[in-house]
Parts: C-alpha cells; structure tokens; sequence
C-alpha cells in the first residue's frame, strides 16, 4: 500500500472513458462499484454535458460478492436498445479487475448479430496503466479495429489527433488549428477523437500526414499509422509565433506545398510585436518554472524560453513515460527536468527556487499560492474555470495570442504597483481568501439602541459559512430590531432563520 | 419494489466516500484513511480535494499488487497509520474500507486493534464500500463503527441524537429539548471524535438522517436502546412530529401545532412558489422520503420518488404519510428517465450525475447535494430548505420568460452539440 492524498493523473478507467466518450457513436460499458461511476459526473460537470455521457456503469453489487454474474448480455442489450451506439466498448476499473469475471464469456453467450453494435473489448490495464497511457492504448486499439483500406484525398489533408472531451482547452485548440490549415489551404481529413465519427475512424489512411495535439496521448496511434499506410507526422509543436511558423513550414515541408502562405496566416499572432513592447521588456528578469503535460510543458516553456525572453529555471511532467521526450525538447531551455508524479516533490521545487512566476497545473496553483507566486494553469489536472465556454485556445497563431494574455495576467504592472505601495493592498487579494477575516470582525459598531449580541449567538454565527455569514446577521439584526429585542442570543438566531431564512 | 429496474446497470449515485466531505468537517480532529485503489483517491480528489486541499485530513492507502497477492493487510497498514500520525497528529483515525477489500476479503476492520495499540490513537473501522448502500450510508457506517465505542448507558434515562448537523441544527434540538424538560441532548457525531455519549437500555436515540439504518439497528440489537420512531425532522410537519415523539419518549405530553401552524404561516412566500407544482426524486441520497413528505405537506404535488433503499419499518413513519405517491427503490437510469418523462414535473430533484442531462432534456432541476450538506433540519432550517426549491423554479420560469420575450430559441442539446469543435 501506499499512502495517497493527491495524484496527477486519473485512474485507467477514466482515461479510457474520456477517449471513447468523445467519439460519437461510442457507448463505454464499464464493469466496476457505482462510485467508479464519477467520470460521468467530470464529464457532466467540466464539460457541461447537457445529455447523458455516453457512459454507463455495470455496476458491481452485494450479489457480485455472492457469485453473481455481471449480467453484461442484459446491459448491453439496454444500450444497444435505449442509445443505439453504433460500437460499445466494456472495460472495467481496478476493483472490477480483481474479480477476474469472464465478461466475453457471457458475452459469448449472445446471439451473433443481436446487437446493432459493435462491441469491443478493452485493451487497456486497469491497474497497470494510468490515464494517460489508457487513453492512448484505446485511441490506436478503436482505430485498428475499423481501420480499411483507402485512397489518400486528392488534395493535400491532415488529421489532427489528440483533442478530447475533459482535455485541456481542447475544443479551442481544435479550431484555432482548422484555422491554420484553412489559412494555408490543408483539409482536415478528421479530428480523432472529439467529435470524430466511428467512419472517420475508419478512413484516417486518407490523410497525407498527421499532427498530433497531444503528444503522450497520440504516440502509439501515430505509430500505428504510420506502419499501416505510411502517414508522416510532424515533429514540431504548434505553440507561440515562432513555434507555429516552424510547425507550418514543416507542415509545407512534408506535404510538398509551397511555404509562402505562411506569412499572411502568421500576421494573426500579436505576440512577437508583444515581445517587443516596453510593458513586456520586464519579462527578461522574470524566473519561471514550467510543470504540466509533457506536451503544455514542452510547448509553453519553449515560448516563454525563445518567444518571451524569459528565464526558465526548470520544466518538468507528471508523465513520467515521456519524461525523456520532454527532456529532449526543451534541453536548451533549462538546465532542470523534473519528472515526477509525486506533488511535494514539485512544491518542494518551487519553495526551493521562488519562481517568479509558475506555469503549472492546478495543483501547482496551489504549492505556488502558498508563497504568494502567481501561477498560470496551463495542464490539467485543472479546475472548472479551466473549461472557458469562450474560444481560449493555447496553440496555433491565436494560441500565441492567448498565452501573452495569459502571461500579462500574472503581472502586477508598474503604475499598479505604485498605487498598491502608496495605498496598501486591501482589496487586492482574491475574495475568498481575504472574506474570512474581514467578516468576522465584530459587528459594525452598535448603532444607538441596536441590539447586542449574547456570546452564545456570537458562537452560533461563527458557525455559518463566512460567505454569506454577513447577510445571515443583518437579517437576524433586523429582526431582532423588527421584534424590538435588546439582546440577541441562540433563540432570536433560531427564529430569525426560520422567519427570514439565512 | 421496483421489477423493470436492471440490477447491474447505473443507478447515478456517488460513491460512499462522499460523507468524508461533511464528516471530517463536523469532527476536526479526526483523519479519514481509507483503504481502497486508486479510483478512490481520484473520488475523494475530484469530490472534496479542491476546496481542502490546504490541509487535508483524508488519504487513500492504495492498494497495490502485493496487496491484490494476498500481503498481509496491517503489515501493510500500520507504517501509513504511523505516517498519518506523525505528519497530522490526529485524536482519531477513522479507518474505511471499500469495495477492492471486500472483493479480496481482506479483514481491514481487524486491523483496527492493533493499529489503535501501536499509535495509541483511537481506530474506529468503518464498511464505506459502495455495493448497495446509497452513498449517504457511508455516515451511517462511520457512526455505527463511533456507537460501538461508546460507553454503557447507565440507569438515568439519556438522549442521543445521532446523524452529522451543523452548530445551529443542534442549537435548536437542543433548545426544545430544554422547553421539554428532558434530557440534555448528546450529539453523535459531536464536533471531536472523542465525544461519546453512553448508550445503553435507557437510552433513546434519534435519529435525524433518513438513512442511518445499520446504526439505530446496531444500537438497539446490542445496546437494547431505544430508537425514536418517528417522521425526520424536515419541514415544519416533520419537526412537529419529531419534537412531539421526543417529548413522548420521555414522558411528556407536548403540542407542537401552534408552532407549526406559525412555521407554516411564515413560510407563505415559498409556498406561494410550490403550491400546486409538481416535483419528482430521482434516486439519490435516500432523503427523497422526507423530502417529498414536507413538499406534499406545503402542496406541491409529487407524483414518483426514487431512491436507493427504503427500510420498510424504519421508514415507516414517512410511508405513512405518502400515500398516492409511487416510490421506486433502486431504479437504473433508464427506469429513472421513464418516469421522470412519464410524470413531466416542474421540478426534477437529481445528481449531478444526470443534473445537467436533465435540464438538457427541457426539465428544472434542482441538484440534490446540496440537500445533505445545506442545514436544512428543524423549525428554524425550514426556510432554507423551501426556498431551493422555490429558487430553482423562479430562476427556470425567469429564464424561459426572458428568452421568450426576446424572441431568442432555445437550441436543441445533443450529443453533436458538445463534441462539435466549433462551439
């Protein structure tokens, strides 16, 4: 056993559902205890999924214990009737794994043909493999088992492979990189998974070359494609200006395409002229460390390192599998690769060298807030207001765009500076964390003939959660004043709330 | 109760480690380690981490695969306890096992003695797997696991009223019961761990959740106590019924009618609101019962409540009262879907599971979580809890009211919707 309180990544189950999720027509039947089941509710939260997930457990009971059996024929029945998917995938999560069920076998006890879906097995580990590699393995295994033959298109094409329901600005970044293509006259041939449809899984060999959004998630069907139809891919990332202007000339490069489009698509990126203002010639003494995915980590500290001046003390991935490939990519960077999966390491590093600013995950908002360092999430894990319902992509020309926004946030700016020196900070920190104190001040000093406050009330009020403790004492206040009470104690508290609410 | 309903397909319900949220909240000096995979600590992560995660007081030992061969189980335990120990200093570990130690039998509440004897730190084990319990069990087994620790009760007659409240629920159970002249209410679980009131044959327990059923059936199998009987304390009807039993346990003839004809009066706002909707429960928390009790009693119509588990005898003084009603037990998602479209309501009470599916659907829906963590008990709580509901329908009618007059459509929701790149 090991002791446990946070992690990066989320059980192989999830990574699983997220990738099968996003492809429309792909029910994900998952053997495991109900409680598994909170991958629907990240989906129904994070993703504001107004539909049902195309999720749904088969959920072990109290009767799997006695030797039940898990019924799979009935509840792939119910699917197949109720959502008519065109495949369903059966995995099982790590408890269900224990169990050893022979779920083919009871699948095998099925009329061939009876279902109008397809229903595949999954491929990945429960245990073994974690979120990231989950998802991968089910990507190229979803794609080999409808892959056909088929003619390139006529005229030059990519696929974009990686984006994903619950992934990271993902469904912006999928339209700032059609924007790109379209700018430079290249068809998307499909988007593999989000949005992909199970026939464009079938027919990705039509494309001339693949770009993957998500390295980590995307290598072994990359691969895959590769071997089955000789698809080249493209090795640079699309992040920042210059990064997006040598992903587009390899783009050109590899399709045979002349290079001078480029230019007029790359006028869509401010962050070059950004650079160059004097708001940002500060930026050169800023130390930065860079903490995320492999492929946000790789990609964002090679803009803030080349495109932004800044000086980047260490960058570093959970994804320990692709710790080398992120090492790789940014060893001109920084002299520091940290990979890890454990969060105190990584706070640990940041309490040890006090970036001034850190690019990070949520958890890395967290380590840096406790110094008082800004911090830009910019990977998952992430937080709901990571999930911005307007278009904040992170790659391509409009991705550069972005992340200088993203940078300026973190800036306390001169002037401003100034004035929080002149006038003090109050009001300056985040709501939430100055609310507390400023509400349990006493109240405001008593007016002529208020009512007091009897300790035991005081005590009962201290109780009610700070952010809305300010309205619930003015409404006991004016009812206390209401009834004409002099003293206010547990009694008026309780009848104020059930006169008034609160 | 229920025969369409698909005993291994989805019931949209949360895991019962989800009680740890308001549990290591009420008892700050407990620490919650929960032996399970990790899909657990993912749960407690994605459900409870953010908002505590600057001292947590939760930790999941993962399993691993020395554990899944067989490894002995407190060699495995006892260096976290220690960890746990050392590092957060806790009066109390409360120790929870999940579904994967059932599977493998492992005997983690054996544990408990030895690693309360080598800590010197007080271990109550606690059954929080989620097979069939309704996540709200999760608080009945931990509370089962503190009435086990309790002391004898002796020969004075005392009252221990069991299920986790906030400070101001308590105030007033406890302000009644002096009105009464009976004896100075006991809280399990009381703000520290520690706090155990004795629990014996003179002993009468209320119990003020809908689901603790495994504890009050625990305490009156072993400890011969008496278990009050009687609707929950939800809604002026309800804490009527509740205090006037109370009294009545203990010898005292008290009417509560003219404060509950004053609740009522002072609700007319929200009544106004519910009067004549219909609300309907999906399967949830197992405090549908009450629930739809207290609504009924304001006016509003409810047609169907699912809900995990109904207790026939424990329930039954809310049965009692829901007559006309069609109560599922245990209904799948897709037997859920039926009725809810089969009764249309105004109102749909849901998980946030299918929270937002629904309200994709076209339905009001107010999220049910907020109904086991809001206090919402007593008299003076009554207010709060009409007004969710009275709030989720004005916000629905206003909303559909200013699209209309802005001529502005709705779009329909659908899969294609959200996986549409361009959105």
């Amino acid at each position: 056993m090991k002791l446990a309180i946070w992690s990066y990544q989320a059980p192989a189950h999830v990574g699983v559902s997220m990738c099968a999720s996003s492809i429309n027509g792909v029910h994900t039947v998952l053997r495991a205890p109900k409680g598994d089941g909170y991958a629907t509710i990240m989906l129904a939260m994070f993703e504001r999924l107004g539909v049902l997930p195309p999720l749904t457990i088969n959920a072990l009971t109290e009767g799997t214990l006695a030797g039940a059996p898990a019924d799979l024929p009935r509840v792939l029945r119910e699917i197949d009737a109720r959502v008519k998917p065109k495949a369903i995938l059966v995995t099982r999560s790590a408890t269900a794994a224990v169990l050893q069920e022979p779920l083919d076998g009871e699948f095998g006890t099925m009329t061939p043909g009876e279902l109008g879906a397809e229903v595949i097995f999954g491929a990945s580990h429960p245990v073994r493999d974690n979120e990231t590699t989950a998802f991968a393995l089910t990507l190229r295994q979803l794609v080999a088992h409808v892959a056909a033959d088929c003619a390139r298109t006529e005229t030059p094409s990519v696929n974009i492979l990686g984006p994903a329901l619950l992934g990271f600005h993902d469904h912006s970044n999928v339209r700032a990189l059609r924007a790109l293509f379209a700018a430079i006259g290249v068809d998307v041939n499909a988007v593999v998974p989000l949005g992909a449809t199970v026939d464009d899984l079938r027919t990705l060999g039509r494309a001339w070359l693949n770009v993957s959004l998500v390295h980590e998630r995307t290598a072994p069907l990359v691969a895959y494609l590769r071997e089955r139809y000789g698809t080249p891919s493209v090795d640079a990332l699309p992040y920042g200006e210059a990064g997006t202007t040598r992903f587009l000339r390899e783009v050109c490069a590899t399709l045979e395409l002349p290079a001078d489009r480029i230019a007029a698509a790359a006028r869509e990126s401010q962050l070059g002229w950004y650079a160059r203002t004097v708001d940002a010639h500060a930026l050169s003494t800023k130390r930065v460390a860079v903490f995320g995915t492999p492929t946000t980590a790789a990609g964002i500290a090679r803009v803030l390192h080349d495109e932004l001046d800044m000086r980047v003390e260490w960058v570093g991935t959970y994804v320990r599998e692709y710790g080398d490939w992120l090492s790789a990519r940014v060893a001109d960077v920084t002299g520091r690769i940290l990979v890890t999966d454990d969060y105190r390491e990584v706070a640990q590093a940041i309490d040890e060298t006090r970036p001034d600013i850190v690019f990070g995950s949520q958890m890395e908002r967290h380590a840096a807030s406790a110094h008082g360092i800004p911090c830009a999430v910019i990977s998952p894990p992430a937080h709901i207001l990571n999930f911005p319902l307007s278009y904040a992509p992170f790659v391509a020309y409009e991705g550069a765009n972005y992340l200088a926004d993203v940078v300026n946030r973190t800036q306390v700016l001169g002037l401003e500076h100034h004035l929080i020196e002149t006038f003090g900070p109050r009001g300056q920190g985040r709501f939430a964390e100055q609310a507390p104190e400023g509400l349990d001040e006493p109240a405001v000093a008593a007016a002529e003939g208020a009512p007091q406050w009897d300790p035991s009330a005081e005590r009962l009020v201290g109780r009610i959660p700070f952010f809305v403790r300010k309205k619930a004492r003015a409404n006991i206040e004016k009812y206390a004043r209401e009834q004409r009470l002099a003293v206010i104690d547990e009694r008026v508290v309780l009848a104020a709330r059930e006169h008034v609410g609160g | 109760m229920f025969d369409t309903a698909i005993e291994t397909l989805e019931r949209d319900d949360f895991c019962s480690l989800a009680p740890i949220g308001w549990l290591h909240h009420k008892m700050q000096d407990a620490f919650f380690l929960v032996v399970g995979t990790q899909s657990c600590q993912g749960f407690l992560q994605t459900a409870l981490g953010v908002m505590v995660f600057a001292k947590p007081r939760f930790a999941t030992a993962v399993l691993d695969e020395d554990d899944l061969s067989g490894r002995d189980a407190l060699t495995a335990l006892l260096p976290l306890a220690r960890t746990v120990v050392a590092e957060h200093a806790p009066r109390a570990i409360f120790l929870g096992s999940t579904c994967t130690p059932e599977i493998l039998k492992m005997n983690v509440s054996g544990c408990a003695p030895a690693i309360e004897r080598e800590t010197g730190v007080r271990v109550y084990p606690a059954r929080m797997d989620g097979f069939d319990a309704s996540y709200t069990q999760g608080e009945d087994h931990v509370l089962q696991a503190m009435l086990a620790r309790t002391p004898a009760g002796g020969e004075t007659p005392n009252l221990v009223v069991l299920g986790c409240l906030s400070a101001i629920e308590e105030a007033e159970i406890r302000l009644e019961c002096a009105a009464m002249e009976i004896p100075e209410p006991r809280f399990i679980p009381a703000e520290s761990a520690l706090d155990l009131a004795p629990v014996g044959p003179r002993t009468v327990i209320a119990p003020v959740n809908p689901y603790l059923f495994d504890a009050t059936a625990w305490a009156k199998r072993e400890r011969k106590a008496t278990i009050l009987s009687a609707p929950f304390p939800y809604g002026p009807d309800g804490s009527r019924a509740f205090y006037e039993a109370l009294g009545a346990a203990f010898g005292r003839s008290v009417s509560y009618a003219e404060r509950e004809r004053a609740a009522w009066a002072s609700l007319e706002g929200e009544l106004t609101a519910l009067r004549g909707r219909t609300i309907a429960f999906a399967s949830d928390a197992m405090v549908e019962l009450p629930l739809a009790r207290t609504l009924r009693a304001a006016g509003a119509r409810v047609p169907y409540v699912g809900t995990p588990n109904v207790y026939r005898k424990f329930h039954a003084p809310e049965t009692a009262l829901l007559e006309g009603v069609e109560i599922a037990e245990r209904p799948d998602r897709f037997a859920t879907f039926a009725k809810l479209t089969e009764h249309a309501p105004d109102v749909v009470v849901a998980n946030l599971n299918i929270a937002n599916a629904l309200e994709g659907m076209g339905f009001a829906v107010k999220w049910s979580t907020e109904l086991t963590f809001q206090p919402i008990h007593g008299f003076s709580g009554a207010q709060s809890l009409f007004a969710m509901f009275a709030a989720t329908l004005r916000r629905h009618d206003a909303l559909a009211g200013h699209r209309a007059k802005a001529g502005s459509e709705t779009h329909p929701i659908s899969m294609d919707f959200f996986l549409e790149s361009h959105r």
